[in-house]
């Protein structure tokens, strides 16, 4: 039944997607632009990334509220560890990633070894993680990194932007490693039923720090192409990117009480939400109203999933 | 009462057909059958949970037509389901009148004149112990049924629907719960008993009516049947025996545990288990034969004591350690420790070996698909596809793909704890020949069972424990149930002897 509950849900998300290509194409001529499309993809690389890991981490049943403050904290580590503490740019780079990645290993450490249930323990980092940004930069922030940075964030690669293939080439590993390996399996497992899983001799607690680890990766990554893209390091960087994602996942069908989702489907929620963000503004609407319909768009999908489910396995 | 031609349909599958039935005041009509045989359906029409598409229910001569449980409760007619439906944090009395509160004047609950009927009910069951005031969350499950009693009762019930009332109760218990039974009788209340248990049916019932596949099979009265012609008409085959023993050769010694200890529940546990045996474990609810699994299975890890696998000593950490050693546990809770209940058939069964499975981190769908196929034919697993979510299959088929599981991991040692427990007769009697069969290839067992004839049937040798220990171990020849039942109660071992 999974299979083809979720096949139904990616469909009609596809279908929903298309119409509101086609509507909003229709809006403003200046929407349905190559030029255009592909600076959306850059702009929803961030997100797009932290969702991707999110998939995984809902789909265990748990849920990593503290992405937004790892990318603030790595965006400012980047920074410092590059201009004050003085290691070469990509040196900075790779220890900023392997900050940000230590400290989804200790919300993983948290949740599985204190047994504190995951909105409560990476809420507290989500705060901790801030604070830590804030404290490190002293409200300073940095600038002038050298030129080949920029690709990163602003160049193209084959004429597509450069962190639009990142985004790609992960979601593809995402999908795959969810879809085909042991290691999807195991999180399907988790989230459907961890007791379960724990007695069929599953790696229960190590999957999930994994998982938390890779999330933080993720936003790592996304800090280092963030801060590539604007051209400057600043503490607050990230702020509310948590629920961006979580928006992306949810929308793309993975059940916030675990056991189903896939990354496809996080993949499509994602074009979906960046669309109406992008192409209602075109439209003239303001931003507060966009918020609003992506709410609606969301509660509807939801509903709408929930019905076609209903009927398919009943 | 009595109910003529009831079918019933879901999604066009007729789980009922033309079935007749009806219970006389003053008497237990028992209602037998396996699983999915329609006597859930059946007493839930009863209970106006469900509309019959045919069929007439007759009450005291009036015909009547339940449009909802409340139109059934004021004809008369309360149910005890098998999951009580109490509210833990509400008392004894605010349960037993719940939504049926007396009232003062100005619409005020009478709560004095709830307490004080609640007490005269609960007297009137003999729980003359049971305080009207404690939260229901406090109670045993024995207590809490009494409780469910009692609210039938307050509604002036004149037929009771118990729906498996003893399935989860210990020993003591249902002997207590039968005296409740035979009073309620007496004082001329119909009873409708469903239960798979055959002793209770022929302790208690008047009457006894065999369901089969939606169809009713007959009505007897008890004097007319006995326990082999019930069983043959719920399965519609004759079980030659109830408990084949089958012979296998009994080889050297696999499982060697010393003084092992863990918590209250697993103390100084000593004993050995050997190729082709089978090790029943019995003892009450609580007195550490699940627990001392577990242990075992490396899930509560042993605080001390040894444990010898084949000669070597060692450690059990964690179940997927267990497996890897050769140990593999059938939980007691299948659908909360078993299986992923919304997983496929396909992945329930390759969970335990998935490493095996797989080329590095990819999962070879073909050889899962294989092995899949083959526990299907193997254990007679009956599904529409591999693909079929377990919690699809009835209570027998998903502990079979359970066992499946465990099987597919080559034990040396295979812990069973509860392996029957709500299955139906026919998978039952499966379950045990798969045993017999796996003994026979000299897997090791050990079966935990609270139901003293399976472990009196089943076992070479019998060891009851009392308190987290270990009161006697028992040879087949020499295990009586009068034996086993006295060392459930007694105290160690060495004290007694």
């Amino acid at each position: 039944m999974n299979y083809r509950a979720l096949l139904r849900h990616e469909t009609f998300l596809a279908v929903l997607l298309a119409i509101v290509l086609v509507v909003l194409a229709w809006q403003s001529d200046r929407f349905f632009t190559v030029a255009n499309l592909l600076n959306q993809g850059r702009l929803m690389t961030e997100i797009g990334l932290i969702a991707i890991a999110m998939t995984f981490v809902i789909a265990t049943g748990g849920i990593d509220l503290s992405v937004g403050s790892i990318l603030g904290l790595v965006a400012i580590l980047l920074g410092v560890f590059w201009q004050n503490v003085g290691l070469p740019l990509p040196l900075a780079i790779v220890a900023a990633i392997a900050a940000g990645t230590l400290a989804g290993l200790f919300n993983g450490l948290i949740i599985t070894r204190f047994k504190v249930p995951p909105l409560i323990a990476t809420l507290a980092t989500l705060a901790l993680y801030r604070g830590l940004a804030e404290g490190i930069s002293q409200a300073r922030s940095v600038r002038g990194y050298p030129e080949w940075f920029y690709v990163l964030g602003q160049g193209e690669v084959l004429g597509i932007p450069t962190q639009l293939w990142i985004l790609l080439i992960g979601a593809l590993i995402a999908s795959i490693i969810l879809a085909y390996t042991r290691w999807g399996r195991t999180v399907y497992a988790i989230g459907s039923n961890e007791v379960a899983s724990r007695f069929s001799g599953l790696q229960v607690e190590k999957t999930k720090i994994a998982l938390y680890m890779a999330s933080g990766f993720a936003a790592s990554v996304a800090a280092v192409i963030f801060v590539s893209r604007v051209s400057t390091t600043r503490s607050d960087m990230g702020t509310g990117i948590e629920l961006d994602a979580i928006t992306a996942v949810v929308l793309g069908g993975t059940s916030i009480f675990g056991g189903r989702g896939t990354v496809l489907g996080t993949f499509i929620g994602l074009c979906l939400i960046q669309a109406l963000k992008n192409g209602l503004s075109l439209a003239g609407v303001k931003g507060d109203g966009t918020i609003m319909l992506i709410g609606a768009v969301l509660i509807l999908a939801i509903l709408i999933s929930n019905v076609f489910e209903r009927s398919g396995s009943r | 009462m009595s109910m003529k031609g009831m079918s019933k349909s879901f999604v066009g599958i007729k789980v009922l057909k033309d079935v007749d039935f009806d219970v006389r005041q003053g008497e237990v009509h028992a209602l037998l059958g396996e699983n999915g045989a329609g006597k859930s359906t059946l007493i839930k029409m009863l209970a106006g949970l469900y509309k019959p598409d045919t069929g007439t229910i007759v009450v005291d001569g009036e015909e009547q037509k339940f449009a909802s449980t409340s139109d059934a409760t004021s004809a008369g007619i309360a149910t005890v389901y098998q999951e009580l439906l109490l509210f833990p944090e509400l008392t004894v009395a605010e349960n037993v009148f719940l939504g049926n509160y007396p009232r003062k004047a100005g619409g005020w609950i009478d709560w004095a004149t709830v307490r004080a009927r609640t007490r005269d009910l609960l007297d009137q069951l003999d729980s003359h112990d049971l305080d009207v005031d404690t939260k229901v969350l406090n109670l045993s499950v024995a207590q809490r049924q009494r409780v469910e009693i009692a609210k039938a009762l307050s509604k002036n019930a004149r037929i009771l629907i118990m729906d498996e009332p003893t399935a989860s109760l210990v020993e003591s218990d249902v002997q207590r719960l039968m005296e409740v039974v035979t009073q309620l009788r007496d004082r001329g209340v119909g009873i409708v008993y469903v239960s798979h248990r055959m002793p209770e049916i022929f302790a208690l019932a008047d009457r006894v009516t065999v369901l089969r596949d939606g169809t009713h099979v007959g009505t007897r009265d008890i004097g007319d049947v006995d326990e082999q012609q019930l069983v043959s008409m719920m399965v519609g085959r004759s079980i030659e025996s109830l408990f084949p023993k089958a012979d296998a050769e009994i080889g050297e010694t696999v499982l060697e545990v010393r003084n092992l200890n863990h918590g209250r529940h697993v103390r100084d546990i000593s004993f050995s288990l050997r190729r082709g045996e089978i090790l029943g474990i019995a003892g009450l609810v609580g007195s550490g034969r699940t627990e001392l699994a577990l242990t075992l299975f490396g899930m509560t890890p042993a605080t001390s004591g040894e444990i010898v696998l084949e000669g070597e000593p060692v450690h059990i950490a964690s179940p997927r350690q267990a497996r890897d050693l050769g140990i593999a546990y059938v939980p007691e809770d299948r659908g909360l420790q078993g299986l992923v209940k919304p997983m496929a058939i396909r992945k329930n069964v390759s969970m335990a070996i998935i490493e095996k499975l797989s080329s590095g981190i990819f999962i070879r769908a073909d050889a899962e698909a294989k092995i899949t196929r083959d526990a299907i034919e193997r254990f007679g697993i009956r599904s529409r596809n591999i693909d079929q979510a377990v919690g699809e299959l009835s209570g027998g088929n998903q502990q079979k793909v359970v066992i499946a599981k465990w099987l597919a991991t080559n034990p040396k040692v295979l812990i069973l704890d509860e392996p029957t427990r709500g299955v139906d007769v026919g998978a039952k009697a499966e379950i045990h020949s798969i045993m017999g069969e796996l003994v026979k290839q000299g897997v090791a067992i050990i079966m935990i069972s609270s139901e003293l004839p399976e472990v009196l049937g089943m076992s070479d040798r019998v060891l009851v424990m009392n308190s987290g220990e270990v009161t006697d171990v028992i040879d087949r020849s020499k295990a009586s149930p009068e034996r086993v039942g006295a060392a459930m109660t007694a105290h160690r071992l060495e004290e007694t002897a």
